[in-house]
């Protein structure tokens, strides 16, 4: 584990704010599995958090409108880690004549399955980033007794789920409540890092100040990355270690990100589908960083246009999700998903631009790896393209937080070399 | 606007090997400076013909090979100075030159350069000098004095003379040894440095003074006249050798569970060579000896990855 600095970021201070995007460009794949099919044409009238793409496979999710409007065109567009993906584009009418989303309440006597429906049809997936189709963790064929609510928030610079935590404080304790209906299970425990002091207060105060149905405990954890990552957290909190390859469900846990537990929140109190999500936008060359709720499908582009951000200066990378496992982008037309929790704007200085240099084997790849694997033995192997021997060190069970490249003072790029490798044993196998 | 397109992470810490090389320098600034004030020029002399004598064969080295110059990067100064500390203080100049040209050329380069060697660099130039320069390697100077008066070490005295120097003097470092390894004090205060600043791991140290200790205990039991632990772990080369040689990242397992198995066979080793071995001291050949077996260590310690 890394130790990383504390929260010292100025966008952790920044109140959560709302903009609507004239124009959306939905992907129909935002999640783990197949993509969903578009169940819209071009020229249709769409309601906001109308259907757009409907689940295609057993594990697929849904996608919604985040806008009433007219689709555009559905076509091939820029997507974050597909590169291009078949998109649904919608114009939105003007925003003043825009519905309002109605909101209702949770009927009491729902069932386990129909709230898992509600789950399946509100097209919610995981909004840490793996985006795996939420219902489907919901619905685990063993039996769950440990829930544990993700609001570590390890990544650096991001500070949407601490906003969330601070601002939906009471909206988020429901959304755990509906999961706890779900399971049935015992315990419950709201996992935060310790560098998040306002967020652990406020939730100890409202769980208990106030009944939600079930006891939760916050658990404290040190400030250190991956903290969030889920096979460690499960490890940090219940001791139970999820075997190589498996699932959390097959040591009885379940874990959901705070975001995630949110949607799930509107989704059964509000009857409101996941098409909006809060974003935050930092780094060095923004003029003021903030965090805000965007609908899905809002172009990174559209923000500066509409003057909602603005550059201090020319950013040399731009970065979708964190600096330790984001995504770079070519150029700022990229649709927001489901799974985006931040866009970084980075500079000169920032990055690092230090070329590779020879490994002195130091090790501390090896002692700062969460799954603790040998990430120096996967760049002397793929060197060498000694693609059996990668096996022997379960190259597979990496999960490419990025630890190993950000030690190394050799600045090799490991992860680089593990995707190397990973691919190259899919293709042998 | 040009976006530069890189696989993460896209923040990477903000030390490199150039900085962890001039660490261990400044690590070595304490048992140095204690060498000045003991053997006053003669150690500016020795660490200066071998430092540069290291530096230099580096560069010539490269160049022939074609390979990009790297001096600034430190590990030909590292290896430099270590070599200065572990020869005696009135070696001949030139001597200590064609150590330090053997250490580079044969205890590294001819491995293939940085991060390739097996065995410590610096203890290879000893090695060498050892076998070439038998009794010039093992006169010793009395601190203080310039005049090359030839005298025994607190090792040779105990083995072979049956006689113990105080223990204050160990710690302090004002006796006859090689240039650095004299002042305990001086050794564990780079060392904490290099270990509290995370530049080295604490495994291998650890090691190494355990399998001192715990064989200089059984000894000292059995018999006061073997030594106790502390006269073991202060006389010698072990402050340096637990410090700053088996902390080697190049040279040392890069298994958590290896480092320290490799430091405790090494301090082991050398109370075996200190006291049934011909000469008074064996932390050079123990460390030589253990460095050949890294790559087995490595292998049968290797880390049980999470959930496995």
């Amino acid at each position: 584990m890394l130790e990383v600095a504390p929260y010292k970021y100025p966008q952790a201070e920044q109140k959560i704010e709302a903009y609507v995007a004239d124009k959306v460009f939905i992907p129909l794949s935002q999640h783990i599995g197949a993509p969903a099919k578009a169940v819209v044409k071009k020229g249709d009238a769409l309601k906001l958090g109308q259907l757009i793409g409907q689940v295609s496979a057993k594990v697929s999710a849904a996608v919604h409108s985040s806008r009433e409007g007219k689709v555009e065109d559905i076509k091939i567009f820029n997507h974050p880690t597909l590169a291009k993906a078949p998109a649904v584009v919608i114009r939105g009418i003007e925003l003043k004549e825009e519905k309002a989303w109605e909101v209702r309440d949770l009927k009491e006597n729902l069932e386990r399955d129909s709230l898992v429906n509600i789950v399946k049809e509100s097209g919610i997936v995981g909004m840490g980033g793996a985006g795996f189709p939420t219902h489907i963790k919901l619905l685990p064929p063993k039996n769950i007794d440990v829930l544990i609510i993700n609001g570590a928030e390890c990544e650096p610079y991001l500070s949407c789920d601490y906003r969330l935590m601070l601002e939906y404080t009471e909206e988020l304790l429901r959304g755990v409540g509906v999961l706890v209906k779900i399971l049935s299970c015992r315990k419950v425990f709201i996992a935060i890092e310790d560098n998040k002091k306002e967020a652990i207060r406020k939730i100890n105060n409202k769980i208990n100040t106030k009944d939600f149905g079930f006891r939760a405990k916050v658990k404290i954890l040190k400030s250190s990355y991956p903290q969030g990552a889920e096979k460690q957290l499960i490890y940090n909190i219940t001791k139970r270690i999820v075997p190589a390859g498996g699932l959390p469900f097959s040591v009885g846990v379940l874990v959901q990100n705070v975001a995630t537990t949110f949607a799930i929140y509107e989704a059964t109190y509000l009857g409101k589908p996941l098409f909006e999500r809060i974003v935050t936008f930092a780094g060095s060359c923004l003029k003021e960083p903030k965090n805000l709720r965007l609908r899905v499908g809002t172009l990174i582009s559209e923000l500066f246009e509409k003057g909602i951000l603005q550059f201090r200066k020319q950013p040399r990378k731009v970065i979708m999700g964190g600096p330790m496992m984001g995504v770079s982008l070519d150029c700022l037309d990229y649709p927001i998903l489901k799974t985006t929790s931040g866009v970084l704007f980075m500079d000169e200085v920032d990055i690092d631009q230090r070329p590779e240099d020879v490994c002195i084997r130091c090790g501390r790849c090896v002692d700062n790896c969460p799954m603790n694997l040998m990430p120096l033995e996967f760049v002397r192997l793929v060197k060498k393209e000694r693609w059996k021997d990668l096996d022997r060190f379960y190259v597979s069970d990496c999960i490419e937080c990025g630890n190993c490249a950000y030690v190394c003072p050799a600045k090799i790029p490991l992860v680089n070399y593990i995707k190397i490798a990973k691919a190259k044993l899919k293709s042998l196998a | 606007m040009r976006l530069l397109v890189e696989i993460s992470p896209h923040q990477k810490a903000r030390y490199d090997t150039k900085y962890i090389m001039w660490q261990v320098v400044i690590a070595l600034l304490p048992p140095s400076f204690a060498a000045i004030i003991f053997f006053k020029l003669l150690a500016v002399k020795l660490i200066a013909v071998c430092v540069l004598g290291t530096n230099l064969t580096e560069a010539a080295v490269l160049f022939f090979r074609r390979r990009p110059q790297r001096f600034w990067d430190g590990s030909a100064t590292v290896t430099g100075l270590l070599l200065a500390l572990i020869l005696p203080p009135a070696l001949p100049l030139s001597v200590a030159f064609l150590g330090s040209v053997v250490a580079i050329l044969v205890g590294k380069q001819l491995f293939g350069g940085l991060g390739q060697n097996i065995f410590n660099p610096a203890l290879v130039g000893r090695a060498f000098l050892i076998a070439s320069f038998p009794t010039l390697l093992t006169s010793w100077t009395e601190p203080y004095t310039l005049d090359a008066v030839t005298s025994a070490s607190p090792l040779a005295l105990w083995k072979f003379n049956h006689v113990f120097t105080k223990l204050s003097h160990l710690f302090l470092g004002d006796i006859p040894g090689s240039l650095g390894e004299t002042s305990a004090l001086a050794l564990i205060i780079g060392g904490l440095y290099l270990i509290g600043r995370k530049i080295a791991d604490w495994r291998a140290p650890l090691g190494m003074l355990i399998g001192v200790s715990v064989l200089a205990g059984i000894l000292s039991i059995l018999n006061p006249q073997n030594g106790s632990i502390l006269f073991h772990l202060f006389a010698g080369g072990i402050m340096l050798g637990a410090f700053f040689m088996v902390t080697d990242p190049v040279t040392s397992p890069t298994t958590r569970k290896g480092r320290f198995i490799f430091g405790f066979l090494i301090g082991v080793m050398v109370m075996v060579i200190r006291k049934w071995g011909g000469l008074p001291e064996g932390v050079m050949y123990s460390i030589l000896f253990m460095n050949a077996f890294v790559p087995l260590i490595n292998r049968l310690t290797k880390e049980k990855a999470f959930g496995r």
